[in-house]
């Protein structure tokens, strides 16, 4: 029996999203449950996570692109009844509830808001979603409504339906992927801080919802009397929390960071404090925030013990204690940066698929896999198995499609051929001018039969007409059949908002048979209705839009998409962990991979392992070996490169002499190193190792009668020190699990702290410290000295405490291989991170810059070039799985693709080679490597897979011979000369 | 004597500026409707020429909003056409048409207050500066 292609997926955390996305690109149908009554509902949950109070998560969303060419059937209210069969023959059945007001059919005309009687505060009783911002979502205050009926009746599109029923329905589905969005703790979880006693304690989540977009970050923290606090207290919850009640993911510490700093910057003179036990910043650059909060003048209390008081309707008491001393501080607000709950779904989710809780609650995953859970074809994603950050439970929606193809039946959803555009070259231009109404809402605000009469006249000008709309499907249609119907060949579009509705606007023109390259937007509603009070001069101003955009149109030229070739085959550098998963996860989807590996034999550092992992590594080394679509090079480097993203050509040079490769997409697992010590006597006495040393020993040590007398460890040598200003993530684990050997042996083990990150493994922290590990914890910079008097060593604390060893054993961090890391980076033009590691997207999340990268289709984001485990930023087992098999998915999503056009489609640069001297600035210039010279023609040359269509090209070049193709040297000039010619 | 009303040419780019822009007029934010829109790409993308034009085609006064610092959609665009801007104020000043005519002003997706106090601003510090002298000469 065939096995069934369609996946379906519960829940829209980022994974879920992120996953449907992938599954859709790689020609699989997905349908997607959406708990929630709308699009982003849920989606704002994972706002609450990032540290930014800017996401633009929603505007990369899977649903609105692939919901448009009929790869993604999304359901609303939807909830997972039963499930049967087995992977790859799965049956679903589920219940779905349509939304009322039906976002993708709406087009916006706020009529139904204008004939609603009931007044809400400031609001009517259906009214637009004031924290979605991509789209305007419009809602109805069930409560308050009288179902009078009236806005039904005015709803133009039919979009609007106050009755809708629910519908149960039954699917054969391949693979089922659990997507739910976090719990995030209630009051009564946060009752011990004093949410909802007083106005003066707010959960953080709920400022960033409020400062979304809008940085009013002000206006986000004003208390309900008017006053803008001046002292904040930020405070960690699951820090202090009772445990088992909230947990602490990723980004916890960043955001407390982030949000400080925030404050800091826009009211310099308050008083901002932030109150934790640990600072936990474990993933790429998250350390630098502490720094940059220190920097800011944030005060941060690292505390064991806290306790929250209100103050009558004053400010709040916060009482803090650590190793005795103490002190109580008064904040006007307390920001509670808040964790995650164990999901409430869990149980009727086993119940009905069968998957097993961990011993926290969370989803189990089956060991050495990244989201599979117990139950072969059922993937779960994202905060559902286990706490976590964004850009974990993204890697793991593209990691999911590396785990799952297996299960699925070949691709079953082909995108339909786009219309065909009519040839235009050397026809006179015929501008027809359409001017949207709205259904007749623009017509109360301005006189659009005068706009059009007097657009009428002017030259070039053969066809205007006012039309309903085109942002419907209807309306998109008949817009398409009057712009035919008149015969022209370039159009302007009188419109609100082609941010928003641009695909839909351009399907219009491209439905009438026109290349989008002769079509403008003017944004009617955007530039002058919404705005504006003076009807003559709104109708002079957008008479002069009008004006520029036929002035554009006549100007432009077509031109077709360029594509490109696409070569179907992945280069893996480095034969170690995350090397072995990349590859075989590439390999064993059917297609050809060449891993190169500068040792002699694979596995990277496998000393590091423990014996479990140790035999998956084995196994999975036999794997990649034996599989034909595998090509392993051993004692091999990479020499050169050429080409460019999609088509690289890379020389690798093996014992056997050069060979050359060509690839589509390179992964660079190239690994790091550890830290070897300098200072702390390391290498001068044979008793102060390291804790990889240690980890050798340990059998030896604990088969002996007596464990060591006393072991001291030191923490964070060479990670968060002023060279290597990072965590490394591994030390603090590592180091846990070895002290509680030893002290089950009796040693007293003492470890000398600055923060423990023991990053998912909270369990062990407790154990340890139930077992008697003695916590001592240092300041910032002063490390501990490691000393030696006679034959005895010493551990010396900054404030002069003593404790002697027996043992001393330093948790070394992690360090790039720089050396290797900048041969790579040259050779492929990868950048690296300040740190020596490679560079990278979705990891950099807390940086601003980095969100704008991810609006590149996510698998062009780093032009085909994917670092990943160690490589990318340190990081332990799991994780390091985890981001091969993310690349992995990356990768799979366009390998197989024969010609594809580039991810900006038409709108790249381009030069015109009679007018180019080949002086090369715009090469220089271009921040994205997508230029060279030509060395025979001497002429620049693009490269549409890399272009990003900034136009920084365009200004430099002092003859005008680089265009972009919507932005040619004419038109604007032109375009200037006619705004201001009225 | 009718009010001097200044022509004004603001420059958006199509990501923060343009967005700023749509954000004001999602909350319907009024501002002067002399100030008339043209968008660019990315304020990178904007040449000195543009500017330059502008002023000589007969408007008053140019103002240029584009990302914050960092947040360029190209990571470098912003600062290209910030150093421009300074290349063209001292243009502006050898020509004695004083460097304030032109302003750059950085406006985030959200910050539509910010556009729009930008443009009535400008439009108000225009009105004190008095018309381009260019546009005087050419009407003679």
């Amino acid at each position: 029996m065939a096995k069934e292609s369609t996946v379906l997926i519960y829940g829209t955390n980022l994974g879920g999203y992120r996953a449907a996305y992938a599954f859709c690109k790689k020609g699989y149908k997905v349908i997607l449950l959406n708990r929630g009554r709308y699009v982003d509902e849920m989606k704002n949950q994972a706002l609450a996570q990032l540290p930014l109070d800017f996401c633009w998560i929603c505007g990369h969303m899977p649903q609105r692109l692939f919901k448009a060419i009929g790869c993604v059937t999304d359901c609303y209210n939807a909830e997972l009844l039963e499930v049967s069969g087995e992977a790859g023959h799965f049956k679903v059945k589920y219940r779905t509830k349509a939304q009322l007001v039906n976002n993708f059919a709406c087009a916006e005309c706020d009529q139904c808001i204008e004939v609603c009687p009931v007044r809400v505060g400031d609001r009517k009783a259906i009214f637009v979603h004031p924290e979605a911002a991509w789209e305007n979502i419009y809602l109805i205050d069930w409560e308050q409504c009288t179902r009078c009926g009236k806005c039904e009746e005015i709803c133009p599109t039919g979009a609007l339906k106050l009755e809708r029923s629910e519908e149960v329905q039954e699917m054969d589905v391949g693979v089922i992927i659990l997507a739910p969005e976090f719990d995030e703790p209630i009051e009564a979880d946060l009752e011990e801080f004093g949410l909802g006693k007083t106005p003066h304690v707010m959960k953080n989540s709920t400022i960033a919802r409020k400062s979304l977009l809008t940085n009013f970050v002000r206006d986000s923290v004003t208390l309900p009397s008017g006053k803008v606090p001046q002292s904040f207290g930020i405070v960690i919850t699951p820090h202090f929390n009772k445990s088992g009640i909230e947990y602490e993911n990723y980004n916890l510490s960043v955001s407390a960071a982030h949000r400080a700093v925030k404050l800091k910057e826009i009211l310099p003179e308050a008083q901002v404090t932030i109150f934790l036990r640990d600072y936990r910043g474990f993933g790429k650059k998250h350390y630098l925030w502490y720094k940059k909060a220190q920097d800011a003048g944030v005060q941060l209390v690292k505390t064991h013990k806290l306790k929250m008081t209100p103050q009558g309707e004053e400010n709040v008491a916060i009482e803090y204690e650590e190793n005795g001393r103490g002190g109580t501080q008064r904040v006007e607000l307390a920001i509670l940066i808040t964790g995650q709950k164990s999901p409430a779904l869990m149980e009727p989710l086993s119940r009905i698929c069968g998957v097993k809780a961990d011993d926290r609650g969370f989803c189990q995953i089956r060991p050495f896999s990244s989201c599979e859970t117990d139950v072969d074809g059922i993937f779960a994603v994202g905060e559902f198995s286990g706490p976590k950050g964004n850009p974990e439970t993204i890697w793991e929606g593209c990691a999911a499609l590396t785990e799952a193809l297996k299960y699925l039946g070949e691709p079953n959803f082909q995108r339909a051929a786009p219309p065909p555009l009519k040839d235009m070259a050397g026809e006179r231009p015929r501008v027809g001018v359409f001017i949207c109404s709205c259904f007749g809402t623009f017509n109360k605000r301005m006189d659009l039969e005068v706009l059009r009469e007097t657009t009428e006249g002017l030259p070039g000008v053969s066809h205007t007409e006012i039309i309903r709309a085109c942002c419907t499907p209807a309306t998109i249609k008949e817009t398409a059949e009057r712009i035919k119907k008149s015969g022209v060949n370039r159009v302007v579009l009188a419109v609100c908002t082609p941010l928003q509705k641009l695909l839909k606007y351009r399907k219009t023109v491209m439905m009438a048979g026109l290349n989008p390259l002769l079509t403008e937007y003017v944004r009617l509603r955007e530039d002058v209705i919404y705005v504006h009070k003076d009807r003559d001069k709104m109708l002079t101003k957008a008479l002069a839009l009008i004006r520029v955009g036929i002035e554009r149109v006549r100007r432009g030229a077509q031109a077709s998409p360029p594509t490109d070739a696409f070569t179907p085959h992945a280069l893996v550098i480095g034969g170690g962990l995350s090397g072995l998963v990349a590859a075989d996860g590439i390999a064993s989807n059917g297609f050809t991979v060449t891993l190169v590996e500068q040792k002699d034999t694979l596995g990277g550092h496998i000393e590091y392992l423990w014996p479990a992992q140790k035999d998956y590594v084995w196994s999975l080394i036999s794997k990649v070996e034996s599989n034909s679509n595998v090509i392993v090079y051993k004692n091999a480097v990479l020499k050169e490169t050429a080409g460019y993203a999609g088509n690289f050509k890379a020389t690798v040079s093996t014992p056997d002499g050069d060979v050359s490769v060509d690839t589509g997409v390179v992964i660079l697992a190239t690994g790091a190193r550890e830290y070897r010590p300098d200072g702390f006597l390391y290498g001068k006495d044979p008793r102060i190792i390291t804790q990889l040393e240690l980890k050798e020993r340990l059998p030896q040590l604990l088969k002996a009668e007596r464990g060591p007398r006393a072991v001291a460890m030191v923490q964070c040598v060479g990670s968060k020190d002023a060279r290597h200003p990072y965590c490394s993530r591994i030390c603090c684990d590592q180091a846990l699990e070895n002290a509680i050997k030893l002290r089950q042996k009796n040693s007293d083990v003492t470890i000398f702290y600055r923060d423990m990150t023991s990053y998912g493994q909270e369990n062990l922290y407790k154990k340890a410290g139930k077992l008697g590990v003695k916590f001592v914890r240092f300041e910032d910079h002063h490390y501990p000295e490691v000393r030696k008097s006679g034959k005895t060593l010493e551990v010396v604390t900054a404030n002069g405490n003593k404790q002697e060893a027996d043992l001393v054993v330093l948790s070394t961090g992690i360090v790039p291989d720089i050396a290797n890391n900048e041969d790579l980076s040259f050779l492929l033009g990868y950048p690296l991170d300040a740190d020596g590691f490679f560079d990278s997207d979705a990891n950099a999340y807390p940086y601003e810059e980095a969100i704008k990268r991810l609006t590149k289709p996510y698998e062009w984001a780093t032009n085909c070039i994917y670092p990943v485990g160690l490589a990318h930023s340190p990081r332990g087992f799991d994780a390091c799985i985890l981001t091969a098999r993310d690349a992995a998915g990356r990768a799979l999503t366009i390998l197989g693709k024969k010609r594809m056009p580039p991810p900006n489609a038409m709108y790249v640069a381009d030069v015109k080679e009679s007018l180019c001297m080949g002086c090369g600035v715009c090469v220089d210039v271009c921040a994205y490597s997508a230029r060279h010279i030509d060395p025979s023609k001497k002429v620049a040359v693009v490269h549409p897979f890399l272009c990003d269509s900034c136009g920084s090209c365009v200004a430099i070049c002092p003859n005008d011979a680089s265009y972009l193709t919507d932005f040619k040297s004419n038109q604007p000039i032109g375009a200037l000369d006619v705004l201001l010619g009225t | 004597m009718k009010e001097f009303e200044p022509k004004i040419v603001y420059f958006l780019c199509d990501w923060c500026g343009t967005g700023g822009c749509e954000t004001a007029s999602a909350h319907h934010l009024y501002y002067p409707e002399n100030v008339l829109i043209s968008r660019v790409h990315c304020t990178g993308s904007l040449s000195a020429v543009h500017i330059l034009r502008s002023l000589i085609e007969g408007a008053d006064g140019v103002v240029i909003s584009g990302c914050h610092p960092g947040d360029c959609h190209f990571e470098t665009g912003n600062y290209r056409a910030r150093r421009r801007v300074a290349v063209v104020k001292s243009i502006l000043e050898t020509l004695e048409l004083g460097p304030e005519r032109v302003w750059f002003r950085y406006v985030a997706h959200g910050e539509g207050r910010r556009f729009v106090d930008t443009a009535a601003e400008f439009n108000d510090h225009l009105k004190k500066l008095g018309p381009n002298p260019l546009k005087l000469r050419r009407d003679t």
